[in-house]
C-alpha cells in the first residue's frame, strides 16, 4: 500500500513545487537568455530602467491582486488612475512658485486619493450592497472615470509646471562615475557630456516607492485579519458570511484599496512624465490582470499573493525590455504575454485537479 | 484512479519542453555577442572610438507608412555615411509604451538618438535621461516642450535639433485648399487623433487659421478626437454628417483620421459633395484620392526627415556643430487628382514596405 501511494504523493509534491516555482524559473530563464543574447541588457542602467518602468503597472496591480483574490475584478483601475492623475496635476499647478515641493506633492496625492476613493466607494457599494457583478460595476466606473478625466483636462494632458518635479520621478538616490566617484542626489559636478556616458545612477526614487508599496501590500495581505478576510471572501463568500466576517464592508474596502493604489500610481505618472493625462492608464488594465494571474491568483478568488503579482509584472516588463533589445517586433510581446497567461492558468488547473483527487 | 493520475504529468512535460526550449536558446546564443554585457562602463568608453558610430531611430508607432518611409530615409543616409542604424518604436502611439523602448535603446548606448516623441511633456524627462547618458538627442517629426519646437530655450537647449514639418503651415495649406474646393464657404469638420501630440495639435491650429481667414464664411461645426482609430473616426464623422447633412469639407489630421472620415462620407453616399483633405500620404490615401473619396492629400517628407536626422547625428558625433540647424523644417507636397501621376507627387507617397 505504501508502495502504491508514494509515487503519486511525490508526483503531487513535484506539481506543487512546479506550480509555485515555474514563474520564477521562467523569469530566470528569460533574464539569462536576454543577458546572453542582448547587448546592454545586463547593465545597472537597464535593469533599473526595467524596474522604474514597471513601477506604475505594479502599483495598480497590487490593488488588482486584492480584488481578484476576493473573487472580483476591477476594470476601472486604469481610468481611475488617469482621472486621479489629471486632478493631482491640476492641484499641483495651482500653487504659487515658492511653495515647498513636499507640500505640492502631498496636496496632489491627497486630492487624487479623494477622487479615487469616491470611485472606489461607488464600485464597492454597487458590488457589495447592490449586488451588481464586479465586471459590470467597474466597467461602468471605467467609462465614468474616463469621461471625468477627459472633461477635467479638456481632452489635453495637463502639463505640470512645477520646477524639479520631473526629478522626483526620474532621478536617482546615488550617482556613480568611475573617476568623479559617488555623489548623492545630483550627478557629480563638472562632467562634460562624454564623461556622462560612464555615469550610472543607482536607486531610482520611483523604484523605492514601488518597493515600499509592495512591502505594505504584502504585509497587509499575509499578516492582518483584513488580508485573511480577503482570502475568505474569495474562497467562499457564504462561509465567510457565516463565520461572521463583515463581507459587504470588507468588499467595499477592497475596491477602495484598489482605487488607493490607482491614485498613488497616478501621482507617480505625474512625477515621471510631468503631466497628468486622462488616458495615462489606458495601456495598463490588461497588464494588471495578466500580472496578477501569472502570479498564481485565481480569477475565481481565494488564491494569489503580492509576491506572485510582482513576478507577473517582472515577467511582462522584462519581456517588453528584452524584446526591444533583441530588435524583435513589439507586437510579439502581446503574443508572448498571452502565452504566459495561458500557461499560468493551465498549471493552476492541473494543480486544482490534483488536489481534488 | 492511477489511470487518472497518469494524465497529469502532461503539464510537467509541457513545462519541461518549455524550459528545454529556453535552455536551448541560451545554449546556442553565447557564441557571438556574449562579451559585451560583461563590463558596460569600460566597454562603453571604447565603443565610440573603435566601431562605426551607432544612431538609433525611435519612431512613434510601428507599421505606419510614414515612419517606415522615415526609417528608409534614415537607413539610406546611414549606409551612405557608414554608420550603424537601429530603429524601433511602440505598438501604439503612447508614451507609456514608448518610454520603456527609449530606455532599452539607451541601455545599448548608441551615440545619437532621433526620436519622434509620442507626447510633448511626457517624453522630456526620459529624453533628458538619454542626454544624461551621453547620447546626442534629436527630435524628428514631433517636438517636446511647449515652445513649438524652438530648442533655443534654457530647459531644452540640450536638444540638438528638431527636424520636422511646420505643421501649422501644413494645416493651413490643406484647409485652404479644401475651402477653395468648397467654393469659399460652408460647414467644416475636423477629425483628429488625440490631444497633446504636437504635430496634430498644430495642424488643427493651422486649419483653424485658414477657417478664420474666411471671416465667417466657413463655419467649424465640430472637432473630434478619434484616438488614432479609423473606426472611431468613421463613427464620429457619421454622427456629424447626420446632424449636418450640408457639411462641405472635412480635414483629417492624419491617415487614420482621414481614412475613417472618408469611409463615413462614402457610407453616407456623399462622395464628391463633401470634400475631404487627408493629411499624410500613404498608398491607400492615394487610392482614395483616385477613387474621388478624398480630394486633397497633404504629403510630408518623412524620407527627408530620416535622412537629415542621421546626417545631423553624424555631424554631432564628429563635433561638427556648425552643420546643424536648431530647427530644420521639411516641406510639403500637395497631391490632387491633377498632379498625382507626376514624379514629384509619386516620390512624396509614403511606402509601407
Amino acid at each position: 500500500m505504501t508502495a502504491n501511494t508514494h509515487p503519486a504523493y511525490s508526483r503531487r509534491a513535484i506539481l506543487e513545487t512546479i506550480s509555485r516555482l515555474w514563474a520564477w524559473l521562467f523569469l530566470l530563464g528569460m533574464v539569462v537568455f536576454f543577458s546572453i543574447a542582448g547587448n546592454g541588457f545586463l547593465t545597472p542602467f537597464n535593469l533599473q530602467a526595467i524596474l522604474a518602468n514597471m513601477a506604475i503597472l505594479t502599483i495598480i496591480a497590487l490593488g488588482q491582486t486584492y480584488v481578484i483574490i476576493s473573487g472580483g475584478i476591477d476594470l476601472s483601475v486604469g481610468w481611475v488612475m488617469g482621472m486621479a492623475a489629471v486632478i493631482s496635476a491640476t492641484i499641483m499647478n495651482s500653487w504659487p512658485e515658492s511653495t515647498p515641493m513636499w507640500l505640492i506633492v502631498v496636496s496632489g496625492l491627497v486630492v487624487g486619493l479623494i477622487a479615487a476613493w469616491i470611485a472606489g466607494l461607488v464600485n464597492g457599494v454597487l458590488i457589495a450592497r447592490l449586488n451588481v457583478p464586479p465586471f459590470i460595476a467597474t466597467l461602468g466606473m471605467f467609462g465614468i472615470a474616463r469621461g471625468i478625466g477627459f472633461l477635467l483636462s479638456g481632452g489635453m494632458p495637463v502639463p505640470i509646471y512645477v520646477k524639479g518635479l520631473g526629478f522626483l520621478g526620474n532621478g536617482f538616490l546615488f550617482y556613480y562615475h568611475p573617476t568623479a566617484g559617488w555623489s548623492f542626489l545630483t550627478p557629480p559636478a563638472g562632467l562634460v557630456q562624454s564623461d556622462l556616458r560612464n555615469m550610472t545612477g543607482y536607486f531610482p526614487f520611483i523604484v523605492i516607492v514601488m518597493l515600499v508599496m509592495l512591502l505594505l501590500a504584502h504585509i497587509v495581505l499575509s499578516r492582518t485579519t483584513f488580508g485573511l478576510h480577503t482570502y475568505a471572501i474569495g474562497g467562499n463568500k457564504e462561509a465567510a458570511m457565516r463565520a461572521g466576517i463583515p463581507v459587504a464592508r470588507r468588499t467595499a474596502a477592497i475596491y477602495m484599496l484598489s482605487a488607493t493604489f490607482a491614485a498613488i500610481a497616478g501621482l507617480l505618472y505625474n512625477v515621471r512624465f510631468t503631466n497628468g493625462a486622462a488616458n495615462a492608464g489606458e495601456a495598463m488594465l490588461l497588464d494588471t490582470v495578466a500580472a496578477v494571474v501569472i502570479g498564481g491568483a485565481s480569477l475565481f478568488g481565494g488564491a494569489g499573493t503580492v509576491i506572485g503579482t510582482l513576478i507577473g509584472a517582472l515577467i511582462i516588463s522584462v519581456l517588453a525590455n528584452g524584446l526591444v533589445i533583441l530588435r524583435v517586433n513589439p507586437f510579439w510581446q502581446f503574443i508572448a504575454v498571452g502565452i504566459v497567461i495561458i500557461i499560468a492558468v493551465l498549471i493552476d488547473q492541473a494543480r486544482e485537479k490534483f488536489a481534488q483527487e | 484512479m492511477s489511470y487518472k493520475r497518469l494524465r497529469t504529468p502532461i503539464w510537467i512535460v509541457v513545462l519541461t519542453l518549455l524550459l528545454l526550449a529556453l535552455g536551448a536558446c541560451t545554449a546556442v546564443a553565447p557564441a557571438a555577442p556574449a562579451p559585451a554585457a560583461e563590463a558596460p562602463a569600460e566597454a562603453a568608453a571604447e565603443a565610440p572610438a573603435g566601431d562605426a558610430p551607432t544612431v538609433a531611430l525611435i519612431y512613434g508607432v510601428r507599421g505606419d507608412g510614414f515612419y517606415v518611409t522615415m526609417e528608409a530615409g534614415a537607413r539610406a543616409k546611414a549606409e551612405e555615411l557608414g554608420v550603424e542604424l537601429i530603429a524601433d518604436g511602440p505598438a501604439q502611439f503612447d508614451p507609456v509604451l514608448q518610454v520603456p523602448i527609449l530606455d532599452a535603446i539607451i541601455a545599448q548606448q548608441p551615440d545619437a538618438i532621433c526620436i519622434a516623441a509620442t507626447e510633448r511633456t511626457a517624453l522630456i524627462e526620459p529624453m533628458r535621461r538619454a542626454h544624461d547618458a551621453g547620447i546626442h538627442m534629436f527630435s524628428v517629426d514631433t517636438y517636446i516642450g511647449d515652445t513649438s519646437g524652438d530648442y533655443n530655450v534654457e530647459d531644452l537647449n540640450w536638444m540638438f535639433s528638431y527636424i520636422g514639418s511646420d505643421n501649422v503651415e501644413g494645416g493651413e495649406i490643406g484647409c485652404s485648399a479644401i475651402i477653395d474646393a468648397m467654393g469659399g464657404s460652408g460647414k467644416f469638420y475636423i477629425s483628429t487623433t488625440q490631444p497633446g501630440v504636437s504635430t496634430v495639435d498644430q495642424r488643427v491650429e493651422g486649419c483653424q487659421n485658414a477657417i478664420e481667414a474666411t471671416n465667417g464664411a466657413v463655419e467649424l461645426v465640430g472637432l473630434d478626437y478619434n484616438n488614432n482609430n479609423s473606426s472611431r473616426a468613421a463613427e464620429q464623422t457619421a454622427a456629424v454628417l447626420a446632424s449636418h447633412p450640408d457639411l462641405g469639407g472635412i480635414f483629417g489630421t492624419n491617415l487614420f483620421s482621414a481614412r475613417g472620415a472618408a469611409q463615413a462620407v462614402a457610407n453616407a453616399g456623399l462622395t464628391g459633395a463633401v470634400r475631404v483633405a487627408n493629411f499624410d500620404a500613404p498608398e491607400d490615401a492615394i487610392q482614395a484620392l483616385r477613387e474621388e473619396v478624398v480630394d486633397i492629400v497633404i504629403a510630408q517628407l518623412p524620407y527627408e526627415m530620416g535622412q537629415v536626422c542621421v546626417d545631423y547625428a553624424v555631424a554631432a558625433i564628429n563635433g561638427d556643430l556648425d552643420a546643424i540647424q536648431r530647427r530644420y523644417p521639411t516641406g510639403y507636397t500637395i497631391i490632387t487628382r491633377d498632379n498625382v501621376d507626376t514624379t514629384e507627387a509619386q516620390q512624396a507617397i509614403y511606402k509601407s514596405e
